[in-house]
């Protein structure tokens, strides 16, 4: 027995719940995918129809456009995280990890350490390969943007860094509504339905409240110039960021206060 | 040890658990019964510290349970089966369990042997039968090689051949001077394999003993056939007890023994064609002890 902390331990645990069922497997490989294959498709079609259509020339961002792929990636990563919390709630398994680590706390910040790391190293390996297969696409055809330029640099990291901070609100909604289904509805529903509604309003609005919605910060953090109305990169990555840490506290808080 | 102090669980307007006072003592197989929805699972779970006592508390071995390090050193439970994720293996559950407690990966291999699972250590748990679950479960609390076991209902799916196995268990982890807490709503099973009975309704103790005190206590009644039917009646009431005509002429006797009743049909010169004691069985001491406290009665009882 031990009188440190038990945070390693708990982690390690973790560790081998996320690597040993299918869904974590699944959600990984599904976000490559997405990732990849729908930037592949974006920027070949982009390529394919350059010189018929000048009139997209104006604006055009070789770097948001290659990563366009982490639009659809994003529910993919939402879903793992949320998962990795509701899956233990369907089956029943959180009253053997609560018996097993009493210290609630513990058991959020090893998931959230478990889950942050494999969603870092998975999306920048994604945004990655997007990107440089994207210039790939594009060279001869397409203006390019190199990674020697450090805002391409910037945004592609940033790519990342969106996917990841989305799984964690995916996670943070786990612990808060425990039904795989309520999460998927309500993270959907952030992400695409959102923007929706805002776009019914009035553009004085639109432009005041668009800003703060997920989708508008991530396109923020994955492009060059960041859209108009909308905050820079780095504003971008600190309201997410502030989205993640607020929700996270509310589900710790939440589930050290609930029955389990 | 196991030491509910006042323990009482409220969820919203339901008690669950009133007021419990108890203490579960190492070395002894202790039987938990009640009724369904008496409140044995919830009294196992704000044990386990899965939920929080509303007044009162629960203790292992002195302490909360959320105090204690790596609890699963300390105390195992099995609360209910196949509560793990399907898709993952026996193996890989275990090892998710150890690892949080720092229990080396070899001792899983050592309860998977002993409970008959490591043929089938790597397959998914979503393809086990409710039995091979229940051992995974056992498997589960064994883990930590604690001195305090609880299991919530634990022959539920089990074969006859799994049920002397876990009965068996039971007794050689309480000769090893472990705290074996077992709850069932079938007094038959306890009546064979508890040393032990606590005995539970709506959420209040009503009563706990040893198995031998509990028969003790229960009133037999003695069932007697006379030639001369109303005499006898007479004499019975004379001497102090309670009788009812039962069907097809007999008595039933109450307060008085066998051996009473004979001797007074002998004094009164009543001839006697039948007298049988009748010794309350365990399962009607505790229909009779929770009659009042079945959530769910069905009606007519």
């Amino acid at each position: 027995m031990s009188a440190h902390p038990s945070v390693a331990s708990v982690t390690r645990s973790e560790w081998i719940k996320f690597r040993s069922v299918r869904s974590s497997i699944m959600g990984v490989a599904v976000t490559f995918v997405l990732t990849i294959g729908i930037g592949a498709l974006i920027t070949a079609s982009i390529r394919t129809h350059w010189t018929s259509h000048p009139e997209a020339h104006i604006g055009f961002d070789p770097v948001t456009t290659s990563l366009g792929g982490t639009l659809f990636a994003q529910f993919a990563v939402g879903v793992i995280g949320a998962l990795f919390v509701t899956s233990e709630y369907s089956s029943g398994s959180i009253r053997a990890t609560l018996t097993a680590t009493p210290r609630r706390v513990e058991v959020a910040i090893a998931k959230l350490v478990v889950l942050v790391a494999s969603l870092l190293v998975v999306s920048e390996v994604a945004v990655f390969v997007t990107f440089l297969m994207g210039q790939a696409i594009y060279s001869g055809v397409v203006p390019t943007a190199s990674l020697s330029n450090p805002t391409v640099l910037r945004a592609v990291i940033f790519g990342g860094f969106y996917l990841t901070l989305l799984g964690v609100i995916g996670m943070a909604l786990g612990w808060l509504l425990r039904q795989s289904a309520a999460c998927i509805s309500v993270f959907t529903s952030l992400i695409l339905v959102l923007p929706i509604v805002t776009f019914l309003l009035p553009s004085s609005w639109q432009n005041a409240i668009g800003r703060f919605e997920p989708s508008t910060l991530g396109q923020s953090m994955e492009s060059v110039a960041p859209p108009a109305h909308a905050f820079s990169a780095g504003g971008a990555l600190l309201v997410l960021g502030i989205y993640a840490v607020v929700l996270t506290v509310a589900a710790a808080t939440v589930l050290t206060r609930r029955d389990a | 040890m196991i030491a509910l102090e006042h323990l009482t669980k409220r969820y919203r307007k339901t008690v669950a658990v009133d007021d419990l006072d108890l203490v579960v003592q190492p070395g002894v197989v202790t039987g938990f019964l009640g009724p369904n929805g008496s409140g044995k699972s919830t009294t196992m779970r704000v044990i386990m510290g899965l939920d929080r006592p509303t007044r009162g508390r629960a203790t292992v071995n002195g302490r909360p349970y959320h105090d204690l390090r790596d609890p699963l050193r300390e105390v195992g439970a099995l609360l209910e089966a196949k509560a793990v994720n399907p898709g993952r293996s026996a193996r890989n559950h275990l090892r998710a369990l150890a690892a949080s407690n720092k229990i080396p990966f070899a001792r899983v291999d050592e309860v998977l042997e002993f409970v008959g699972l490591a043929s089938v250590a790597t397959k998914r748990v979503g393809d086990f039968s409710l039995g091979m679950g229940q051992r995974l479960g056992i498997a589960a609390a064994l883990l930590g090689d604690p001195g305090v076991l609880l299991f919530d209902e634990p022959v539920n799916g089990l074969d006859p051949e799994g049920i002397r196995w876990i009965r068996d268990l039971f007794r050689s982890l309480a000769a090893e001077g472990r705290t074996v807490f077992v709850s069932s709503h079938l007094m038959s099973e306890m009546a064979v394999t508890a040393d032990q009975i606590i005995v539970i309704g709506k959420g209040h103790l009503i009563t706990q003993g040893s198995v031998g005190d509990l028969t003790a206590a229960a009133k037999g009644s003695v069932v007697v056939r006379a030639k001369d039917r109303e005499r006898l009646e007479g004499a019975l009431r004379a001497a102090g007890a309670t009788v009812e005509v039962a069907n097809d002429d007999a008595l039933r006797v109450g307060g008085l023994a066998a051996e009473a009743v004979g001797q007074l049909a002998f004094d009164q010169g009543v001839v006697l064609f039948e007298l049988t004691p009748e010794r309350a069985s365990l399962e009607e001491v505790y229909m009779a002890l929770t009659a009042g406290a079945v959530e769910y009665g069905s009606g007519a009882s």
